[in-house]
C-alpha cells in the first residue's frame, strides 16, 4: 500500500504555495499545475510517494517538462547554511542553489551569490514603506516566460533587483525570500490519498462543513475511543442450496454466534468517518495484502494493455474472484441485452453453476454498519478509495463486504419498508427459462436484493455491536435511544460533534441526580417494567433516555498547536485555521443490574446508621 | 497476577461476549476511578476470605465470584465480606506456622499466582455465596488501551489518549504495519500500537502487523514483558531490552522492516542515525556505533515505503537537536505540534432566589427583574415599618409579622411561575446547562516532532520506471485548465447532450462506463 504512485490512483500533489491539488493519475495524460507549468502524467507513475518534484526547462526537441527529484539537502539547503554561520550544528554540504541566505554573524542575514560574494547584508535600518522592486511586471512575467532553472533564476533576480534589500531586518529578509520562492518556484510533492491527507485537504482547502469541521485530532479520539480496530479474519456465510422457486423461507437465518468485530456508525460526514473506520480495520485500501510483485505485475499489464478495451478491464476482475461477482448489485445494464451477450462470448461464466439468490456477500465479522437518514446514504468521499456505494458491478473492494448499510426507517419500522417487506417472487426453472433475458435478469436481481437486506437488517437488529461512533447533525439523543439497546455489553460509544452544546445536553441526560432518581425507585413510569423493557425506554421529558445505560459519561476536546522550528526562530505558528474545536462524547454500554440498586458509599461515621436503613434501602 | 489462557485472542483485542476467569478487567469504581484487575476463579478460601479472592473499595467489597462469566459492563453489587474477622485470624495464622506460609508460596510461584493456589492445596473448593450488600456498586468493564492507560500502575511519564491516538493517526499505524517504539515505559502506547496494527495472529508464512518495543530499563522491560503476557499480546508486541542509542533497532540481526516509528526517548537525535536506510555518515566517521564497520549495514526500515516517525520530547531543546537532525537525515515533511486536551464536566447552574439551599446552588437573583422584586419587597416593608410609629420592641414584633406575610406573597407573586416550576421540575433538569473545564489541566504533554523519510530512488529504479510508463503519448490534459480549454469542453458536452437527448439507453451506457472508469 502507498509504495509507488500506481496508474489511476488519486494522489495529493502539494504545491509550493501550499495548496494542494487532489487528481487523479490517469496514465499518457498531462499534469498541469497551473502556473507553475504541466508534466507528463507517466513521469510520476511508478515512483515513490513523498519524494519532491523540481519541473525542468524543457529540452530543445521536446515539448514536454521533465522532472527531477529534489535532493533532500537541496530542500534544506538555507537552514544548513543558517546553522553553519551560528555555528550551532556540525557543517555539511549546502546545496547547489544559486543565492543562499545566511546569518554572517549571529543576527544579521546576508545574500550571498554562488561565488559567495555578500550581495545584500541587512541591518537594522527602518524599511521604507514601499521599499521597491526595480522589475516591473512585464520583466517578471517575461523572466517567468523564459522559466529558466524551475524558477530559481526568477527568485534571485527579483532578490538582486529588489532597492532596499540591504535595509531589510533578518526576519523580514527570509520572510521576503520565503514569499518569492512559494510564488515561482516550480516545485511539487507527491502525496498518497489516506484518511489523514484527504480529511486535511477537505477542511483546510475545500468545504470543512461538508466533513463537519473534522479534525485530525477528532479522527483519532473518536478512532481510539470508539475501540475500532481489525475484528477478526473474515467469515462468510455458507451459500444456501436455493432454487428459484423458493422464496423468503429459503434466506439464511442470523446465526448471532458468528457476528463479531461490528462496528456501528451514523455518518454525516459524507464518508470521511466510515473511511477514518475502515481504516482502522483494514478494509479501506484495495491493495491490501498483495504481494509487491503482484503490484507490479498489474503495473505492467496496466502499462503494456492500455490500448484494450474497457470493457476487457472491468470484466477481469470478475473471473478472478467470483465471490465478489455476486456480492454486488448485478448491474442495471443487465437489463439490456447487450452485457449479457458480451459476458456469454467473453468468458467461460455461462459454464458455472451461478450462485444462490440467496447467498449472503456479507462477512459476519469485521465489519460496519452504517446507520442513515436518507433512503441512500451520503458516503461520496470513499470514492477517493475507489469505492463507489451506487455503483452497479462494482470492481472488487474490500468494503464491498464489510460495509453495510440500512436506513433508520429500515431499522425502526422494517415492515414499512417495501424492500425489507415484500416477499421474493418466485419461479419454476421451466418458467425461468421461457422469460426473456432482460426480465430473468430483473427476477434475480430482485431476489437477490431481498436477501442482502433481510440479512442486513436482521443482523443489524439482532445487536450485540462492538461500538458506536458517531458523527452525526442529528440530536444525538435521539440516535443513542435507538442505538444503545443494539450495543454489547461494555461496548465504547463514541460520538463527535463540532460544538458541545449538543453533547452536554446528551451527558445531561446521564447526570448523577438523574441516575440518582432512576435507580432509586422514585420514577413511577418505570414500576413494573421488564429489563428488556428499560432497555428499550422510549424516552419522556424528564428521562430521555436510560440513564443507567452508559458509564463513564465525559466529555472532551483537542486541539493540535503547530509550530515552526528554524534555527533561532522557533514559535507557534501566528495564525491556524479556527472554527468549530470539535468535542467528543465518550462513554460505555453499561447492563444496570436488574431491580433497585443502593449506593451508600462505606463511611465510618455512617456505619451504624446504614445499617438501620437497610430493610428502607432493600 | 495470573496468566490469561495463552491461546486465546487477547482481551484487548476480542474480550467475548462474557468476563473469563484469568483475565483481565477494569473495575470502574467511579468516572476516573479504575482499577485493573484479574479476574480468579472461586477456589475456596483465599487470603481469609471465604468468599474466594475479593476487592475492597470505598463502595464496598466485591468478590471475584460476583464478577465472573456476567457480560461485560455488567453493574455488580456490593457483598457483605466479613473483613472484620479475617484480619485477626490471618494474624493467627501467620504467628502459628511459619513453615506453612513458606510452603505455600513456594507453590504459589510455580503457579504464577499469589496464594489463591496455595487456599486450593490445604481446602477444598468450599466457596462461600456472597450475599449482596447495599454500600454500592461498581460496574466491569472489558480492557481497552483507553482504560489501561487510564488505571495502568505507573512507572514512567505516560503517553495519554489524547497524545496517542494522534500520533497513532499521523504515523498511519494501520492494520499490518510493522511499529517500531523505543522507550516502552509503561506501556500505554505499545497497548494502544498493538491494537491499531493488529490483523490477525502471525501465521505461517505471512506478514502481520507487529510492534517492536525497545525499553532500557531492565525492571520496567520484566514488568511490562509480564504484563503483556498477561494480556495475550505475545505474538503482537516483541520487546528487547536495550538501549537503541548503541544497540539499534534491529531484531535478532534482523530488519524488523518498519513502517513507522515512535521514539519516546530523551535524545532522540543519537537514534535518528541508526534509522537510516544506507549507513549513516555520522557511523562511518567513529565507528563506534555497531561496533566494527565490517558488518554489514542493514536498515532496520521498509525499504518500500515511506516511513512514518513521531518523537515525543518534551522541551523544545530536545525538539530543536532533533529537528536539525532529521533535516540531515532527509526526513521530510518535518511537522511539530502540540496536542492540548481538554476534558469538560457537564453541570447545571443553578441561580435564584427561590431554589432551595442545595450544594452547588446559588442563592441570589437570577435576573435582575428576581432583583428588584426582592428589592421592592424590602423597601415596602422598611416603609410600613417607618410609617408605623413606636418603641424597640414593638418594632422587632411587627418586623417580624411584616415580614411573614410579605415573604409569602413574594413567593406567591414572582415566584407564580417559579415557585410552580419548583415543584414540577425535577431539581435535575433546573437551571441552565453549562460546561467547564476539569479542575486540573495538562497543560503541556510533550512536543510531538513528525517526519516522513521516502523510499530509497535510484537511477536504476527511476530508469526501468522510465522504460516501464514511456512519455510521449499524452492525450489530454488533466488538473488546472485555462479557462478556454473548459468552457470548449462545456460546450462539446452541451453539444453532446443535446444530441443524444432522446437516446436513453446510450446515455445510461455512457453513465456507467463512467462510473466503472471513477472505480476502477
Amino acid at each position: 500500500m502507498h509504495s509507488v504512485v500506481r496508474p489511476n490512483a488519486w494522489v495529493a500533489l502539494k504545491l509550493p504555495s501550499g495548496s494542494t491539488k487532489v487528481i487523479q493519475i490517469a496514465p499518457n495524460t498531462t499534469i498541469s499545475l497551473g502556473k507553475y507549468g504541466s508534466f507528463p502524467s507517466n513521469l510520476i507513475i511508478g515512483r515513490p510517494y513523498h519524494l519532491t518534484f523540481e519541473l525542468q526547462d524543457k529540452l530543445p526537441d521536446e515539448n514536454f517538462s521533465r522532472l527531477r527529484a529534489v535532493p533532500v539537502d537541496e530542500l534544506y539547503a538555507e537552514v544548513f547554511a543558517e546553522e553553519a554561520a551560528a555555528g550551532c550544528a556540525t557543517p555539511s554540504a549546502s546545496g547547489a542553489s544559486n543565492a543562499v541566505i545566511s546569518t554572517t554573524d549571529g543576527e544579521e542575514f546576508s545574500l550571498v551569490d554562488d561565488r559567495g560574494n555578500v550581495v545584500a547584508r541587512s541591518n537594522r535600518e527602518i524599511l521604507d514603506e514601499n521599499a521597491r522592486q526595480t522589475l516591473t511586471q512585464d520583466e517578471i512575467e517575461e523572466l517567468k516566460r523564459e522559466g529558466t532553472n524551475a524558477g530559481k533564476d526568477v527568485i534571485a533576480k527579483l532578490l538582486l533587483s529588489h532597492t532596499a534589500l540591504d535595509q531589510k531586518t533578518s526576519f523580514s529578509l527570509a520572510k521576503y525570500k520565503l514569499l518569492k520562492t512559494k510564488k515561482y518556484i516550480r516545485r511539487f510533492q507527491v502525496l498518497p490519498i489516506d484518511v489523514e491527507n484527504l480529511a486535511h485537504w477537505q477542511l483546510e482547502e475545500r468545504d470543512a462543513s461538508k466533513i463537519m469541521d473534522m479534525r485530525a485530532e477528532m479522527i483519532g479520539l473518536v478512532g481510539c475511543w470508539g475501540n475500532v480496530h481489525f475484528g477478526g479474519d473474515e467469515v462468510l456465510l455458507l451459500e444456501p442450496q436455493t432454487s428459484s422457486a423458493q422464496g423468503a423461507e429459503a434466506c439464511v437465518p442470523v446465526d448471532r454466534g458468528l457476528l463479531k468485530g461490528r462496528w456501528l456508525v451514523v455518518d454525516d460526514t459524507c464518508g470521511l468517518l466510515v473511511a477514518a473506520m475502515a481504516e482502522r480495520m483494514g478494509i479501506l485500501y484495495d491493495s491490501e495484502g498483495t504481494e509487491p510483485e503482484v503490484q507490479t505485475e498489474e503495473l505492467k499489464r496496466m502499462a503494456t494493455e492500455q490500448s484494450l478495451a474497457r470493457s476487457d478491464d472491468s470484466e477481469k476482475p470478475h473471473t478472478r474472484t467470483p465471490t465478489i461477482k455476486s456480492s454486488q448489485k448485478e448491474s442495471d445494464t443487465e437489463m439490456t441485452d447487450e452485457p449479457l451477450k458480451r459476458e456469454s462470448d467473453g468468458n467461460p461464466k455461462q459454464q458455472k453453476p451461478r450462485p444462490s439468490d440467496f447467498a449472503i456477500p456479507y462477512s459476519q465479522t469485521n465489519t460496519i454498519t452504517v446507520l442513515h437518514a436518507t433512503s441512500q446514504p451520503n458516503l461520496s468521499l470513499l470514492n477517493y478509495w475507489g469505492f463507489d456505494i451506487t455503483a452497479p458491478n462494482h470492481p472488487p473492494h474490500p468494503l464491498l463486504n464489510h460495509l453495510l448499510s440500512l436506513s433508520w426507517l429500515q431499522l425502526l419500522k422494517p415492515e414499512l419498508d417495501t424492500a425489507y417487506s415484500t416477499p421474493p417472487s418466485t419461479a419454476t426453472p421451466e418458467t425461468l427459462a421461457l422469460w426473456k433475458p432482460s426480465r430473468r435478469g430483473n427476477f434475480h436481481r430482485k431476489r437477490r436484493r431481498y436477501a442482502r437486506i433481510r440479512h442486513v437488517v436482521d443482523s443489524t437488529r439482532a445487536g450485540n455491536f462492538s461500538g458506536l461512533v458517531c458523527a452525526s447533525t442529528m440530536d444525538p439523543i435521539s440516535i443513542l435511544r435507538h442505538a444503545l439497546p443494539l450495543l454489547a455489553g461494555g461496548a465504547p460509544v463514541a460520538v463527535y460533534s463540532p460544538s458541545v452544546e449538543s453533547l452536554a445536553a446528551l451527558a445531561d441526560c446521564f447526570s448523577v441526580p438523574r441516575r440518582t432518581a432512576w435507580v432509586s425507585g422514585a420514577v413511577p413510569e418505570i414500576d413494573g417494567l421488564s429489563g428488556e423493557e428499560l432497555e428499550r425506554w422510549p424516552g419522556n421529558e424528564r428521562f430521555p433516555l436510560n440513564p443507567t445505560l452508559l458509564q463513564g459519561v465525559s466529555i472532551q476536546t483537542s486541539r493540535a498547536r503547530r509550530w515552526q522550528v528554524l534555527p533561532g526562530r522557533t514559535h507557534p505558528l501566528m495564525t491556524e485555521r479556527g472554527g468549530a474545536d470539535g468535542y467528543v462524547f465518550t462513554a460505555w454500554r453499561a447492563i444496570p443490574a436488574e431491580g433497585k440498586v443502593a449506593a451508600k458509599g462505606k463511611f465510618k461515621r455512617r456505619k451504624v446508621e446504614s445499617e438501620a436503613a437497610t430493610p428502607a434501602a432493600a | 497476577m495470573t496468566p490469561t489462557t495463552r491461546h486465546g485472542i487477547s482481551p484487548f483485542l476480542d474480550p467475548g461476549p462474557h468476563t473469563k476467569a484469568n483475565s483481565l478487567a477494569i473495575l470502574q469504581l467511579s468516572r476516573d476511578n479504575l482499577l485493573p484487575v484479574y479476574l480468579q476463579p472461586p477456589t475456596g478460601e483465599h487470603d481469609g476470605y471465604a468468599e474466594g479472592a475479593v476487592v475492597n473499595t470505598r463502595y464496598g467489597s466485591f468478590p471475584h465470584s460476583t464478577m465472573l462469566n456476567v457480560q461485560w459492563g455488567s453493574q455488580i453489587r456490593a457483598s457483605k465480606v466479613d473483613t472484620g474477622s479475617r484480619g485477626r485470624s490471618l494474624k493467627r495464622k501467620r504467628e502459628e506456622g511459619d513453615d506453612a506460609c513458606r510452603e505455600a508460596t513456594g507453590a504459589s510461584e510455580k503457579d504464577n499466582d499469589d496464594s489463591a493456589t496455595a487456599a486450593t492445596g490445604d481446602s477444598t473448593p468450599a466457596v462461600k455465596q456472597a450475599v449482596a450488600d447495599t454500600s454500592g456498586f461498581i460496574h466491569v468493564l472489558p480492557p481497552t488501551p483507553e482504560l489501561w492507560t487510564t488505571s495502568l500502575p505507573h512507572r514512567t511519564q505516560v503517553v495519554y489518549t489524547p497524545d496517542y491516538s494522534y500520533i497513532l493517526h499521523r504515523i498511519r499505524a494501520r492494520p499490518g504495519s510493522v511499529l517500531v517504539e523505543a522507550g516502552a515505559g509503561s506501556g500505554s502506547f505499545t497497548h494502544a500500537a498493538v491494537r491499531a496494527v493488529y490483523n490477525g495472529y502471525p501465521a505461517e508464512g505471512r506478514r502481520k502487523g507487529k510492534v517492536f518495543s525497545f525499553e532500557f530499563h531492565e525492571q520496567r522491560y520484566h514488568k511490562m514483558r509480564k504484563e503483556l503476557s498477561d494480556h495475550g499480546l505475545d505474538g503482537l508486541a516483541h520487546l528487547t531490552h536495550r538501549d537503541v542509542y548503541d544497540g539499534g533497532f534491529l531484531v535478532d540481526g534482523n530488519s524488523p522492516e518498519a513502517d513507522a516509528v515512535f521514539l519516546d526517548l530523551p535524545a532522540p537525535w543519537e537514534a535518528l542515525p541508526l534509522l537510516s536506510r544506507r549507513r549513516p555518515a555520522s557511523l562511518d566517521m567513529n565507528g563506534s556505533a555497531t561496533g566494527s564497520k565490517q558488518i554489514k549495514w542493514v536498515s532496520p526500515l521498509n525499504p518500500n515505503k515511506s516511513v512514518y516517525l513521531c518523537t515525543f520530547s518534551p522541551c523544545i531543546e530536545q525538539v530543536t537537536r532533533t529537528v536539525s537532525a532529521m533535516r540531515r537525515l532527509g526526513w521530510v515533511d518535518i511537522d511539530m505540534v502540540e496536542i492540548a486536551n481538554r476534558k469538560l464536566h457537564t453541570s447545571r447552574e443553578r441561580v435564584g432566589l427561590n431554589l432551595n439551599f442545595d450544594r452547588g446552588v446559588n442563592n441570589s437573583a437570577h435576573d435582575v427583574e428576581e432583583a428588584i422584586t426582592r428589592l421592592a419587597e424590602i423597601e415596602s416593608r422598611f416603609r410600613d415599618h417607618a410609617a408605623k410609629p413606636g418603641d424597640g420592641d414593638e418594632e422587632m414584633d411587627s418586623g417580624d409579622e411584616a415580614a411573614g406575610p410579605s415573604g409569602q406573597n413574594s413567593a406567591a407573586t414572582n415566584g407564580g411561575t417559579s415557585a410552580e416550576a419548583t415543584s414540577g421540575t425535577p431539581r435535575w433538569m433546573e437551571g441552565r446547562l453549562i460546561t467547564r473545564g476539569e479542575p486540573e489541566i495538562k497543560t503541556h504533554t510533550s512536543y510531538l516532532v513528525f517526519a516522513v523519510l521516502p523510499r530509497e530512488w535510484t537511477e536504476e529504479d527511476e530508469a526501468a520506471a522510465a522504460a516501464k510508463f514511456p512519455v510521449g503519448k499524452e492525450q489530454k490534459v488533466i488538473g488546472a485548465m485555462d479557462r478556454a480549454a473548459r468552457k470548449q469542453e462545456r460546450r462539446e458536452q452541451l453539444h453532446k447532450q443535446q444530441q443524444g437527448g432522446s437516446n436513453r439507453k446510450a446515455r445510461r451506457k455512457e453513465r456507467d462506463e463512467k462510473m466503472a472508469e471513477a472505480a476502477g
